[in-house]
């Protein structure tokens, strides 16, 4: 049986405005599920719901087989994370991490222990009897962490808990927080809008969008097999390229001016789309300038090095799927673009020790097996 | 919960220290967060006109706080004979302090009208803070039926004056027989619509709703929230409507005046009002410098309230509670 079972779960604000529609989600007893989404996508109020700080409109929320949706926070035994720490100010670090235990009136010794204890996995001993306002941005995290882990929860909720923190931080912080979820074994909600996080954390992870959830599924499936454009451009930096194409009979791609042969496999799966437009999606990274292979010629705009490897933003003429198909368009490569006036439509991963010079133009390769299919009207995967 | 993670400390700031140092530390970079007076553009010499107008502005204020004082130290005579600015001898002061606290006039006595402006300013101005702190609280962090119609008639308190209910407080009060009672007094003042409205702002700047929803996930009940929790990020809130109760309470010249006859009741305003106006009437009492002390003497304790409550008016309570 699941730890967490969301059910039809629906939020209509006051307002009119629907924050969450329908969602269902599993989450497994010990699972690291991850929700991410861009802001407003619905992701927040849904943690707040398992949590029973926002009322359900409609659907369920069941821990186990036990629906909580009219249990008070203070029963349903969540422990949760705030985005912004929501230490208290006036208590000690170690009085912070006890006093859900002192609200559960757990016996004075045990509640020492398991503040040792929790203070000890986070590396809290020494600061125990500090306030919130002498810690750094890194310590009081932690305390965050440290007083949702002492109550060693069945559920354990995360909202963006490591968006405060500066770059470096924030890569520490993800492993030891998957560190924590391993030692304490909770069922995990965790929220973020940092795809990063998600790909790198989540067992599985939940995208969101417009109140929808558009797939739930494992990191590297979401990856290798999005189920619709959203998912396909969202999931992935730089994000996939995507294009309006047409298909010929016998399984040619018509890329704006150029073609592509596809191979048999492909080309079936597209069968149905034969005579009609297609959304074919390109990751930067199956783009490659060896010789073999299909070729795709582009003009090269700008070249961004990054060291380990460098992001090649080009243009070809063929036309990009708009917002229209669902895709996430507003990159930093399309703003980039505008002020350049000449917007680059595409993005490729190329080894850095390849010379390439803005402005000229370069040959890809691309191996037509990996090209992603959309329905252009739905936006969906087309998965033949 | 085996598993020991490495800390990131050694690239972390230490934030220790004591007390006073961290203090002085906020000080300083207060000081350094604000832009200098240099910067702001403005005319040459406009700083310097700004301050001699406050300076001015303080000197007419203090103006009479300065002549009670000095007034304080001369006999009836000299308050009159000499200039109201300077001293003359004899310095009668103490005297005068000594005086002040015996029945002159059979009409009662500072002490005891001392006294009862203390009761009644303690008791009203804690309850109003309570009530104030409680229903700020309430207006500020729950939304219910009614709130904001209950909120609004809470505003319209703040602008009825006195002058225009006494008719209807003072036959309220006949039936009620609150006639000199000391809850006659009591009872209204534990009423401040300025407090309430003061705490509602107050709390929902100062008192995160972040932080209420973690008592609430931490497992806190209502009320252990409020106390626990919300009380201690109040305090110079609090503070501050406690100071204006207590000091409301202090001065109340009007609702005493209707409402007591029994001169062991009185408080001081209405005491020192009856002796000025027995001073005016006899004329040889020497009744003046008693006047003058029991006015130094009254607004004393208020000047030594208000110094020891300004300690807890400072900012920065919610350091390190919520990251922006």
């Amino acid at each position: 049986m699941a730890a967490i079972t969301l059910s039809e779960l629906t939020k209509v604000y006051a307002t009119g405005v629907k924050a969450l529609d329908s969602l269902d989600l599993e989450v497994a007893d010990g699972e690291f599920v991850v929700l991410v989404g861009p802001s407003g996508c619905g992701k927040t109020t849904a943690l707040r719901m398992v949590a029973g700080l926002e009322l359900i409109t409609s659907g369920t929320v069941s821990f186990g087989d036990r629906v909580v949706n009219g249990v008070s926070p203070r029963h349903r035994d969540v422990a949760m994370v705030f985005q912004n720490y929501a230490l208290y100010p006036h208590l000690s670090v170690y009085q912070n991490i006890g006093f859900a235990l002192e609200n559960k009136k757990v016996a004075k010794a045990e509640r020492d222990r398991r503040i040792r204890d929790a203070a000890s996995i986070l590396g809290l001993t020494k600061l125990l009897g500090r306030e919130p306002q002498q810690l750094s941005g890194g310590q009081r995290q932690r305390v965050a962490m440290g007083r949702a882990i002492v109550r060693e929860p069945s559920v354990f909720l995360m909202d963006e808990p490591l968006s405060n923190l500066d770059a470096k931080l924030r890569v520490q912080m993800r492993s030891e927080v998957l560190r924590i979820h391993e030692s304490v074994g909770a069922a995990t909600m965790y929220v973020t809008h940092d795809q990063t996080e998600a790909m790198t954390m989540g067992d599985r992870v939940a995208v969101l969008q417009g109140g929808l959830l558009q797939q739930y599924d494992t990191p590297r499936s979401l990856y290798d097999h999005p189920a619709n454009v959203f998912v396909a451009t969202f999931i992935g930096s730089p994000a996939m390229n995507l294009y309006e194409a047409g298909l010929e009979a016998a399984g040619t791609l018509v890329l704006g001016s150029q073609r592509l042969e596809l191979p048999a496999p492909a080309a079936a799966r597209v069968a149905a789309f034969q005579g009609r437009k297609v959304l074919v999606g390109i990751r930067p990274e199956d783009l490659t300038v060896s010789a073999s292979g299909s070729a795709l010629v582009a003009d090269v705009r700008f070249v961004e090095v990054l060291g380990s490897e460098q992001h090649v933003y080009f243009s070809i003429d063929a036309t990009p799927a708009g917002a229209a198909a669902g895709a996430v368009v507003a990159d930093e490569s399309a703003e980039a673009g505008i002020l350049l006036g000449s917007a680059p439509n595409g993005a490729a991963r190329l080894d850095p020790r390849v010379a390439v010079q803005p402005g000229g133009r370069i040959t890809f390769a691309l191996d037509p097996a990996r090209l992603y299919f959309f329905d252009p009207d739905t936006g969906q995967a087309i998965t033949g | 919960m085996t598993a020991t993670v490495a800390p990131p400390d050694a690239a972390e700031v230490d934030l220790a220290g004591s007390r006073k140092e961290r203090r002085k530390r906020e000080r300083l970079e207060e000081r350094d967060g604000v832009i200098p007076v240099q910067l702001y553009g403005l005319k040459r010499g406009t700083v310097s006109v700004m301050t001699i107008c406050c300076v001015l502005f303080a000197i007419f204020t203090l103006v009479p706080i300065a002549w009670i004082i000095i007034n304080s130290t001369k006999t009836q005579a000299n308050i009159f004979g000499t200039f109201g600015f300077w001293f003359a001898r004899p310095f009668e002061f103490f005297h005068n302090f000594r005086m002040l606290f015996e029945d002159v006039d059979d009409d009662g006595t500072y002490i005891n009208w001392f006294g009862n402006t203390a009761l009644y300013a303690v008791l009203g101005g804690v309850g109003a803070t309570a009530l104030a702190a409680f229903a700020g609280y309430g207006f500020a962090r729950f939304q219910f039926r009614g709130s904001k119609v209950f909120f609004y008639i809470v505003i319209g308190a703040l602008l009825v004056p006195i002058g225009a209910i006494t008719l209807p407080l003072y036959l309220v009060y006949a039936k009620a027989h609150l006639i000199n009672s000391i809850w006659g007094m009591i009872l209204p003042s534990l009423v401040s619509p300025v407090g309430v409205y003061l705490m509602r702002t107050y709390i929902g700047l100062s008192v995160p709703r972040e932080l209420i929803d973690a008592a609430r996930i931490d497992g806190a009940g209502e009320t252990r929230i409020f106390f626990k929790i919300a009380l201690p990020l109040m305090v110079p809130g609090l503070m501050t409507v406690l100071l204006l109760s207590v000091v409301g309470v202090w001065n109340n010249y009007f609702l005493p005046l209707i409402i007591f006859s029994n001169n062991n009741l009185f408080p001081l305003t209405v005491g020192m009002g009856l002796w000025s106006q027995h001073a005016t009437t006899s004329g040889d009492q020497n009744l003046y410098p008693l006047i003058v002390m029991g006015g130094l003497v009254t607004i004393a304790p208020l000047i030594i309230l208000f110094l020891i409550l300004q300690r807890y008016w400072r900012g920065g309570m919610l350091l390190g509670s919520i990251a922006n």
